[in-house]
């Protein structure tokens, strides 16, 4: 613990195996991100011979030529972020103003509605109940069956009302004086001091968005309306069929199209995996300091 | 004033807050509470056609669905497949993050640590879809990483077809699990070491207690409540799939007509029975058992832990 101290024959063997796990956890987090990646980056056909582990073998970005030319997949992309910034936006505006209001101090009926939110959290109807409402309420087919039925988690609302009881009182009552109103006061006031609580809400909904596919495969039966999730699951659901037949990959396809082709199935799926987990990359770590603050208030504290 | 004029004063006077409210409540009356109400269905004969109504409209057959679940010829299966990847997800996943934490712990290199964290996480945001892409590839029987080390190192002769064979599932389930989860659960467990009082672990030192003492009679019993917690959250979600509710996406995804009879669970069964089968009421009740079962889970551990060490979530 103390520099200084003579480090013990214990201190050797701790740190020998912190160490160890360490590396090696680094090692199997990484490289299964790292190996899609030189798999995309290599010519598909002879990826699927097999053998390369550390680098691309034969160099080519003939897969994602292939992925950005499919038209259906660019359609996918479009919803996929269009969905993400619209039902971030939506989402995190509504679960703020809900939660913001239920950390009012003087909330009249609070406990009937903390009741309700708490059964919500614990106990849900389930898929049919759930499918049959989304039907009956004619969302199925529709963008909005995208946005609407995810505005509001009660875990997230748990969340941003732990961190607005935080904020001082005075705040509300000084901008009460000043004559502003109350969704002045939270737009102008309140908004731009719980920067950290918007960033950590905003990453978990723009990640679940990015992410879903199963109200696409499910909820929508439109080809255009379909996000990229969705169409990796298929790409991924050919991927199992395939292991199960045993077909070999390159075989299959190279006998099934003309012999120019250099990807195969697994090399475009690789491709089109790395294109949806590259903006994912791009964006938590920087969001890292405010999640973790936002995930402990909400399993400890909830 | 009367009661009901100051009742409405102060109604008006936080009139935002109330529609704010108001309207969270709504939504969570709509699209949590109809489904919930919706669960009659599972002791009705419901047809979609009736519509929202029909939940109240359709007839009545008793526990119908559920004695037809206890004699379908698929059901212990899918009962015992549903325990099983459950418990084994319990067992082997809960005290990773824990021990994980720990290990992060001490590390000294502040950049290593945090780099490694920052690593480590990254799994929990990328979905099962392509995590089940990665495992395909990994795994398959062809040009799979797995496969080709083994047989590189003379461990194998011919590659073993995880993909498509019943044995590697629940290994397989259970360790992806645990590589895509780890690193977002130990999160809390840190956050609760950094919490510890310092002079507990210099009054130890004092004490002459080694780095490992320190670990088991300082640092474990200062975190028990946090993993008591975090075990009632995991319970309480067990036949989701404990902490990282993976049960469903991962039995549908890696789920193949070759590992049917491990991987059909009361989830994937009831997607089945319903949406693809239109058997709704059915569908229903099987999916009833499953929240029913875990209603009680949840509240017995909160009850046990409660009893045994004072610490619960409600």
């Amino acid at each position: 613990m103390k520099r200084g101290f003579k480090r013990t024959k214990e201190d050797y063997i701790i740190d020998g195996v912190v160490y160890t796990i360490l590396i090696l956890v680094m090692i199997v987090t990484i490289y299964p991100f790292y190996y899609s990646f030189i798999i995309s980056l290599n010519n598909g056909i002879d990826a699927s011979r097999g053998g390369i582990f550390l680098w691309p073998r034969v160099f080519s970005w003939d897969n994602y030529a292939a992925v950005f030319s499919n038209e259906q997949l660019i359609k996918a992309y479009g919803v996929t972020i269009t969905r993400t910034l619209v039902g971030t936006v939506c989402s995190v505006t509504f679960t703020a103003l809900v939660a913001y209001s239920l950390a009012h101090k003087d909330l009249m009926f609070k406990n009937v509605y903390f009741l309700i939110l708490i059964v919500a959290m614990y106990f849900s109807g389930g898929l049919i109940p759930y499918f049959i409402l989304i039907k009956k309420l004619h969302l199925m087919n529709t963008f909005a069956v995208y946005i609407i039925p995810d505005l509001l988690s009660v875990f997230n609302v748990i969340i941003m009302m732990t961190f607005f009881r935080e904020l001082p009182e005075a705040l509300k009552e000084s901008a009460r004086i000043d004559g502003a109103s109350d969704m002045r006061t939270f737009f102008k006031i309140m908004v731009p001091i719980s920067a950290p609580v918007f960033a950590t809400i905003a990453l978990f909904n723009g990640v679940h968005h990015w992410n879903a596919w199963f109200d696409s495969a499910y909820f929508v039966t439109d080809k255009n309306l379909k996000t990229v999730s969705f169409q990796l699951m298929e790409l991924i659901n050919k991927a199992n069929l395939t292991a199960v037949t045993g077909t070999n990959v390159a075989d299959a396809q190279r006998s099934a199209t003309y012999a120019a082709q250099t990807f195969t199935a697994e090399s475009i799926r690789m491709a089109t995996m790395i294109t949806v987990v590259v903006p994912i990359i791009c964006v938590y770590p920087f969001l890292q300091k405010y999640f973790v603050k936002g995930i402990m208030v909400g399993s400890v504290k909830g | 004033m009367n009661s009901t004029q100051k009742f409405w004063k102060r109604f008006q006077n936080q009139k935002f807050y109330q529609i704010c409210a108001l309207m969270g409540i709504g939504y969570l009356l709509v699209f949590a509470y109809v489904p919930m109400v919706g669960l009659i269905i599972a002791f009705k004969n419901f047809k979609l056609s009736s519509g929202i109504p029909g939940f109240f409209t359709s007839e009545w057959v008793g526990f119908k669905w559920f004695s037809e679940f206890v004699h379908d010829i698929n059901f212990w299966q899918i009962i015992r497949n549903t325990v099983v990847i459950s418990l084994l997800k319990i067992v082997f996943t809960f005290p990773i993050p824990i021990l994980f934490a720990i290990t992060l712990n001490e590390v000294r290199k502040e950049g290593l640590k945090r780099f490694a964290q920052t690593a480590s996480y990254l799994p929990h945001f990328i979905s099962w879809v392509v995590v089940s892409g990665m495992l395909f590839s990994f795994l398959n029987s062809q040009n799979g990483v797995i496969n080709q080390l083994l047989m590189n190192f003379g461990l194998i002769d011919k590659p073993l077809s995880f993909l498509a064979s019943a044995d590697y599932f629940w290994p397989m389930l259970v360790l992806s699990d645990i590589w895509k989860e780890m690193g977002w659960w130990t999160i809390i467990f840190l956050a609760a070491i950094a919490g510890i009082d310092p002079t507990l672990h210099e009054a130890a030192v004092v004490d002459g207690a080694g780095r490992m003492q320190r670990i088991l009679y300082v640092t474990l019993p200062s975190i028990k409540p946090t993993i008591i917690v975090v075990l009632i959250l995991a319970l309480g979600n067990l036949f989701g799939g404990g902490l990282g509710g993976s049960n469903f996406e991962q039995a549908y995804l890696l789920g193949n007509p070759v590992n049917n009879s491990v991987s059909e669970i009361i989830q994937t069964y009831t997607l089945k029975m319903g949406l693809a089968q239109g058997r709704y009421s059915y569908a229903t009740a099987i999916g009833l058992i499953q929240s029913v079962i875990s209603l009680t889970l949840i509240l017995i551990s909160n009850y046990s832990a409660k009893k045994a060490s004072g610490v619960g979530l409600f």
